[in-house]
């Protein structure tokens, strides 16, 4: 296996709220490669958000707890860093991106402040040299007239250049990972467009690797080189993107797509709905997750939870059924 | 729009303006309006599903509200069943609107958080007293077996229910009156991939049953393109164009449809990487001051001299095919 920029073994966070200990992610590993753009997809509460943060140490403590797993970030652990350390990661060598721009910028400070506070305190630079910095960079993400813009507030600016003002943020600091949450749900589709085309230049000019994590399926079909599918805290199917859409073995992976309709073609009839709602975890799921829902369900799903399994070079799935002939694999 | 069929249309929108008045100054002087909606004009069919896309603050909300006169258009006429909503007396219209209803976009606001399920939905049923007594207590309970809710739910509160079972709740309340014409409002735009589908269903089994005619207002190309009939696309308060669905899917012709669906992830990456993608610059313009001529003229990939000299007409290029462009074919 190449080396791995972020490896990410056996993580696990729970929440404390007043009906419970609930139980967001569940042993998630999984790792990123240099260069590649990792979809995560799943639905709301399904812990794709969650497994990101916890890396991040952005989990609130209380009521959040990551309670195991390990997450390598070259060389050194970032579970196991203080507070102080990982700030100094988190900005300089992994750069976020989240879904609302509006509520991610300070309303009362202008953009250029915004920009240039990363820049003194991650590189140091000094303020006139993080003033142009913040001008190339917005520049960079396709904003025009970048300078005159530099002393605008949010407000300002319309959704989509919010979002890119985030994403110049983001990669204020030439990072090596960019972790990207819902970066485009709160987007119009024209606009959702030019940010992902954005996006692509930058990773080709930049040679960064991305965690795109989206519920859109078309999105991640467009971006991603690999994909990750949660459910109830678990990945339960992983695959080339090429892979997982040409062939997804995971029943919940296939009623997802059986139930997005595509602009590019009519289908006959009803849309193929999953029935049944997502599960919220008071307790570790012993047993498949999806089995209240899943139309293949055999009794071992009530038994035990299944793990990832290869079922090709470049395609893992855990489950106990073989959707293709619907036996035992 | 004389070839399509008077007789088969429930619904007939004529040269429809929405302008909401800017007032400013101690005086509180008018010295602009917002031009959400800017003369449109557009038949709903007995039975059909209308889809009516567009980008955020295009006007597709104001126009299903101001076809209920939910606000007082500033101009134009709403002939429902061949009587004028708009020239109707309060009183009157109090009396006409319960053949229409509306479903709203996000199913956790549009219910009242202290009031049961039941006394949600036997709400309109008393207003309009429709029914009295035991009567009502049927009437609930067969709308929420209807909508696929237990019965025996209906003394709970919305905060019980998942988003998907609360657009149910907002379903079965716009059933309670048997109307025969619904504006459908971004019904589905708050909910999970997989509650998508099965409101999406309910809603088609639901118009099969009933013979209900749609008004299905959304932004996600795709839903639409599954639920509709006819599709009309919006921009800036305008119509831009108007066709059968597959019409308009397949040979769209106005530049902003082509980008629209263009713009639209697919979830398959080998057709989504073989698609031409028209990406659009800019962001829409504000609706306080819209471009002269052509509302698409600033971000048009092919516009010219005329698309700044003249507001192109709604004109039918192909039978049943509407489109507002000079230069469209």
């Amino acid at each position: 296996m190449p080396d791995l920029l972020l490896d990410i073994k056996g993580l696990e966070t729970q929440f404390k709220t007043p009906e419970g200990v609930v139980h967001a992610v569940n042993g998630v590993s999984f790792g990123l490669k240099e260069g590649e753009t990792l979809g995560v997809v799943g639905e709301s509460g399904c812990g794709k958000s969650v497994t990101m943060l916890s890396v991040l140490g952005l989990i609130p403590s209380p009521p959040g707890k990551v309670v195991a797993g390990e997450a390598f970030f070259s060389g050194q652990d970032l579970l196991k860093m203080t507070n102080e350390e990982i700030r100094h990661v988190r900005g300089a060598q992994i750069g976020m991106i989240f879904q609302d721009p509006m509520t991610s910028l300070n309303p009362v400070l202008t953009i250029g402040r915004q920009l240039e506070e990363p820049l003194m305190l991650h590189i140091g630079m000094t303020k006139n040299q993080a003033q142009e910095r913040a001008a190339e960079l917005l520049s960079l993400v396709g904003i025009p007239k970048a300078k005159d813009r530099l002393g605008d507030y949010p407000h300002q600016y319309s959704g989509g250049m919010r979002q890119r003002v985030m994403i110049a943020m983001a990669l204020s600091c030439s990072p090596q990972i960019l972790i990207a949450d819902e970066p485009t749900t709160a987007l119009d589709v024209t606009i959702q467009a030019q940010i992902m085309e954005l996006v692509k230049r930058l990773r080709e000019e930049l040679g960064m690797s991305i965690v795109w994590i989206t519920h859109d399926l078309g999105v991640v079909a467009g971006i991603a080189h690999r994909v990750a599918v949660m459910y109830g805290g678990f990945i339960i199917e992983e695959a080339s993107v090429n892979s997982l859409f040409a062939n997804p073995s995971h029943p919940y992976t296939l009623g997802l797509l059986g139930s997005l309709p595509r602009v590019d073609e009519v289908e006959h009839g009803r849309l193929f709905s999953i029935e049944g709602q997502p599960p919220v975890l008071y307790q570790k799921p012993t047993t498949c997750p999806f089995a209240p829902r899943c139309k293949w369900v055999m009794e071992r799903c009530w038994k035990e939870n299944p793990m990832l399994e290869p079922i090709s070079t470049e395609h893992q799935v855990a489950c106990w059924v073989d959707t293709k002939t619907g036996r035992s694999r | 729009m004389n070839s399509q069929n008077t007789n088969q249309a429930l619904l007939r929108v004529e040269d429809l303006k929405m302008h909401f008045p800017i007032y400013r100054g101690v005086l509180q002087r008018q010295v602009g309006a917002v031009h959400a909606v800017d003369g449109i004009s557009f038949e709903v069919h007995r039975g059909e599903t209308l889809g009516l896309v567009g980008e955020s603050g295009c006007g597709k909300s104001t126009t299903g509200r101001a076809i209920l006169q939910l606000y007082k258009p500033t101009a134009g006429n709403v002939i429902f069943d061949s009587v004028d909503l708009v020239s109707l007396k309060h009183e009157e219209m109090r009396k006409t609107r319960r053949k229409l209803q509306m479903i709203f976009q996000d199913p956790y606001a549009s219910l009242n958080p202290r009031m049961t399920v039941y006394d949600i939905v036997a709400e309109p049923m008393m207003v309009h007293n429709t029914a009295v007594g035991k009567e009502i207590q049927e009437r609930v309970e067969h709308l929420l077996e209807l909508v696929n809710l237990n019965p025996a739910f209906a003394s709970r509160y919305p905060h019980e229910f998942s988003g998907g079972q609360r657009q149910r709740i907002g379903i079965a309340r716009a059933l309670a009156l048997q109307p025969s014409f619904i504006v459908c409002d971004e019904p589905i735009s708050a909910l999970d991939v997989s509650i998508q589908a099965q409101v999406v269903n309910l809603l088609e089994e639901l118009q099969e049953q009933f013979n209900l005619t749609y008004l299905f207002i959304a932004h996600d190309l795709s839903m639409v393109r599954h639920i509709s009939k006819r599709v009309a696309v919006m921009y800036l308060g305008v119509i831009m164009e108007l066709a059968d669905r597959d019409d308009l899917y397949h040979s769209p012709l106005h530049p902003y449809t082509q980008a629209l669906l263009s713009a639209v992830p697919i979830p398959d990456p080998i057709a989504d990487s073989r698609r031409r993608r028209v990406i659009l610059e800019g962001d829409v313009p504000s609706p306080v001051n819209p471009p002269s001529g052509c509302r698409f003229r600033t971000r048009c990939p092919i516009a010219e001299k005329i698309c700044a000299e003249s507001r192109p007409d709604f004109r039918e290029a192909t039978p049943g095919h509407f489109v507002a462009c000079h230069l469209a074919k």
